[in-house]
């Protein structure tokens, strides 16, 4: 299956996908509203993206009394059901990643959906931290950023 | 969801929301109604991806506050009047002046907020049809430092191969906030090895990813930059048969940063003087796969074009001009030139700036707006009495505000024509509703990849001009209509387009560009570059004969030399914001939750010292004015201490009223808007 992927090597924490999910979502830039959430760590140097990675085992899902999540058949997306959800929170407490956020006006947890195949994150990283790819994808795209390194390191370059 | 019309279709066309221009997808609703935003996927240049400025165009298109009729001043109110008629007096009102007054007695000024591309050239043509040598831009005080700097040097401003360098330099440029698509550069280029490395005195967003982020007093980069080139030199770590062969005045240079040891480095910039010898031994490293980007943050200050110039030698230095991963000469496209500079010169006048900055002059053929506004107030070198302004609002964006403000309030004649209400219209006699991005068409070149684009006209509303429509109208109202020929914009991009190999209607259905000429590196070893010598100048002879530094030497910034204990901390304006744009976009309302107010960064440590705290509103003072703006006390490595920011364009808390107009870079007559001297007083 395709998911969002997050290079922190390639994260600033412009805050763009941030805007784009909540605008997607809620129709402003507020973050409180988006499911992409990027940390920034001035003292460590670090950005850290991070939204949901539609696990498959998807404890959020099990832990569910509301059966209010389910995977979507035509993306694999793992989806919340907002008519469903009881706003129990224990998805919440399921989800390791701490990616599964609650809507304080609406009472219901939410998170990302894919965008049905779109993802609006995706179109506004143009750094080029976050992709939409599926899992062989992410092996080469690590294994590209190690062999680089070692590129650089050993490589014989023809400078024209 | 978003609605998707069928009656509408989605145009493809090109974003303005900043100068980056990047591919986009418009989307209509039902009625037409511009409804969403996405990105355009094939285009090289942002590669399908956008920021969310582009999608704040939706609201400004429909925004209910737009201007759609013209207005004039009726006392102290508005009358809207119909179109024609305002042309009608507008054009009458010029001609009055310029017989009562002399045709140099007219002037227009070019802001940022429609484009800056050819409407650009219109402006400047206009100026020279209707006689006048005073054109006036925000160009006095972004770009054109980093232009006349580099091109100094290079005789044109190359441009960084982040993509395939090994060393990447950063020098006072925000790309995350400013150039969205050099980010994504940036970051490959790191990917694939390469070093970054960033200079800024914050922690700009583009240094949250650096190996190396270098924290210089403002101002200081040129002491840095002779620093690096100390080093290259005195351990042989440059280019000596580049050197020798393509490049004049080395050895002047050689001779003056002898004194840039990296212990003096340390002293006057704060850099350790370690970081000065480890950056230099990357440089070393990279060869001729070394890029720099200079941004606007090392242009205002007084000694700008010569910092400029010292960070340009360190490209030739390290044999890193014009090759592949190093500073690229970028052939342009060769379009037809719409300024007039050869038909109408007007050598003969004098521009309202008293041509005290002939370097300006040559390069630019632009009249220096701080003193263009002074003589409105002194009448000196004469009287300035009309302006036509487009898409610019000074008031707040120029130095020393208060003063813009009263020079423009004593203009006899100020036309605006902009897409809101701002601080600078309400100065004027006539305001005139200006064309979005969306409501017009003209050529983008992507320099950087040698390509073209032309943008589509989205929608068309009855009564709003474009920029040429504009021009065009009031010309043929006056006696120099032969100048704007053209039908409508289309004819004249399919005019621009004819001296070159593009073609007009196969561009036209080119939402992805066309590469008008392949990448090619090394060109100086057939082609001499345009400078005098037709070789790089560390030395220029042309700057000696203007009475200026033969090399670019470095001048410590007036608040390190001639410190004022009663403004102990050194102001930096202007940072760069992710959905702002200058003066724009404050009223966009879906941007407003993710940048809702102006505040002043501040250090923890002068916080403390103060006992301010964060959030706390404070006066910020210099000589020129204060202000009241809220404190954001930031992280120990967002800021050095005594160093604060505030962004520009609010007018809430206008930075602008605290900046100088009176002092200016002595080769292009940038003001001082950055290292501004200043105090913080709490408000209790």
């Amino acid at each position: 299956m395709k998911i969002v992927t997050m290079d922190p090597r390639k994260c600033v924490a412009c805050g763009h996908c941030e805007n784009a999910c909540a605008f997607h979502r809620s129709g402003n830039y507020d973050h409180r509203n988006s499911a992409i959430r990027v940390n920034h760590y001035p003292e460590k140097s670090a950005c850290i993206p991070m939204t949901c990675v539609h696990c498959q085992v998807a404890w959020c899902m099990d832990g569910c009394p509301a059966a209010a999540i389910s995977r979507c058949v035509e993306t694999d997306a793992v989806l919340i059901d907002a008519d469903r959800c009881i706003g129990c929170k224990i998805c919440m407490l399921a989800c390791p990643f701490g990616v599964i956020n609650f809507d304080t006006e609406k009472l219901v947890c939410f998170k990302c959906d894919l965008c049905g195949g779109d993802p609006k994150c995706v179109q506004h990283c143009f750094p080029g931290a976050l992709e939409f790819e599926n899992e062989e994808a992410i092996a080469l795209g690590n294994r590209n950023h190690h062999d680089n390194r070692l590129i650089a390191m050993f490589g014989r370059e023809n400078h024209d | 969801m978003i609605e998707k019309s069928r009656d509408f279709p989605p145009v493809n066309t090109f974003c303005r929301m900043c100068d980056n221009h990047c591919a986009i997808t418009v989307h209509r609703d039902g009625n037409g109604q511009v409804s969403n935003i996405e990105s355009y996927p094939d285009h090289p240049w942002n590669q399908g991806r956008i920021c969310s400025r582009a999608g704040g165009a939706v609201e400004i298109t429909n925004h209910p506050d737009r201007l759609l009729r013209p207005l004039k001043k009726v006392g102290s109110g508005w009358q809207e009047i119909d179109l024609e008629q305002a042309l009608d007096e507008i054009a009458e009102r010029v001609a009055d002046l310029q017989t009562n007054f002399g045709p140099e007695s007219m002037s227009v000024w070019k802001g940022e907020a429609t484009s800056f591309n050819q409407q650009e050239d219109l402006a400047k043509r206009f100026c020279r049809a209707l006689g006048t040598p005073n054109y006036l831009s925000v160009d006095s005080l972004c770009f054109c430092t980093r232009e006349i700097g580099w091109s100094l040097v290079y005789g044109s401003w190359p441009k960084p191969d982040f993509r395939n360098s090994r060393c990447m330099l950063v020098w006072g440029s925000n790309p995350p906030a400013s150039h969205p698509p050099l980010t994504r550069q940036i970051l490959k280029g790191q990917e694939r090895g390469a070093t970054l490395i960033v200079i800024d005195p914050r922690l700009s967003t583009i240094a949250r990813q650096a190996d190396i982020h270098v924290q210089p007093k403002p101002g200081t980069d040129g002491a840095l930059a002779w620093g690096l080139a100390h080093q290259l030199i005195v351990n042989d770590w440059y280019d000596k048969d580049f050197v020798k062969s393509y490049t004049i005045g080395f050895d002047k240079a050689a001779r003056y940063a002898a004194d840039f040891t990296p212990g003096a480095v340390e002293a006057q910039t704060g850099v350790p003087a370690q970081t000065v010898i480890k950056i230099a031994s990357l440089i070393h490293q990279a060869g001729s796969r070394f890029a720099q980007l200079t941004g606007n943050g090392i242009e205002h200050y007084e000694n700008g074009v010569n910092n400029t110039r010292a960070i340009a030698y360190l490209n030739a230095l390290c044999g890193s001009f014009d090759m592949k991963g190093g500073a690229v000469q970028v052939d342009g496209l060769g379009q037809q030139s719409l300024a007039l500079f050869d038909e109408i010169p007007l050598r003969q006048l004098k521009r309202a700036d008293g041509d005290k900055f002939p370097v300006m002059r040559d390069f630019r053929q632009e009249c220096n707006t701080m003193t263009a506004l002074d003589a409105i107030l002194t009448g000196n070198p004469y009287s300035l009495k009309g302006m036509i302004m487009t898409a610019a609002n000074p008031v707040i964006t120029n130095p020393n505000s208060e003063k813009v403000r009263k020079a423009l309030a004593a203009l006899d004649l100020l036309v605006v024509r902009e897409l809101f209400m701002t601080e600078s219209t309400g100065l004027a006699d006539y305001v005139l509703p200006a064309a979005t991005f969306l409501e017009r068409t003209e050529l983008y070149v992507y320099g950087p990849i040698q390509t073209v684009s032309m943008s589509t006209r989205v929608q068309s509303i009855p009564g709003v001009q474009d920029e040429y429509q504009f021009w065009h109208d009031i010309a043929h109202r006056m006696d120099f209509g032969e100048y704007f020929p053209w039908e409508n914009e289309s004819a004249l991009n399919e005019w621009l387009l004819q001296s070159t190999d593009v073609d007009f209607k196969e561009l036209q259905n080119s939402p992805q560009g066309i590469q008008y000429q392949q990448i090619k590196y090394k060109k100086w070893q057939h082609r001499p570059l345009t400078t005098p010598s037709g070789k790089v100048e560390f030395a220029s002879s042309y700057l000696a004969k203007q009475g200026y530094e033969e090399i670019g030497e470095y001048k410590a910034p007036r608040y390190l030399n001639n410190p004022k204990p009663e403004f102990p901390f050194s102001l930096i304006t202007g940072a760069r914001n992710h959905l702002t744009y200058h003066s724009s976009y404050r009223g966009v309302e879906r941007f407003r939750a993710e940048y809702p107010d102006p505040h002043v960064e501040m250090h923890p440590d002068d916080a403390d010292g103060s006992g301010i705290t964060n959030g706390e509103t404070v006066k910020l003072s210099s000589v020129v004015g204060s202000i009241e703006i809220p404190v954001k006390i930031v992280s120990r490595q967002e800021i050095i201490p005594g160093v604060l920011q505030a962004t520009h364009g609010w007018k809430e808390a206008n930075v602008n009223a605290l900046t100088h107009d009176d002092i200016l870079d002595p080769i292009d007559g940038f003001p001082v808007q950055k290292g501004v001297p200043v105090k913080v007083e709490r408000v209790l």
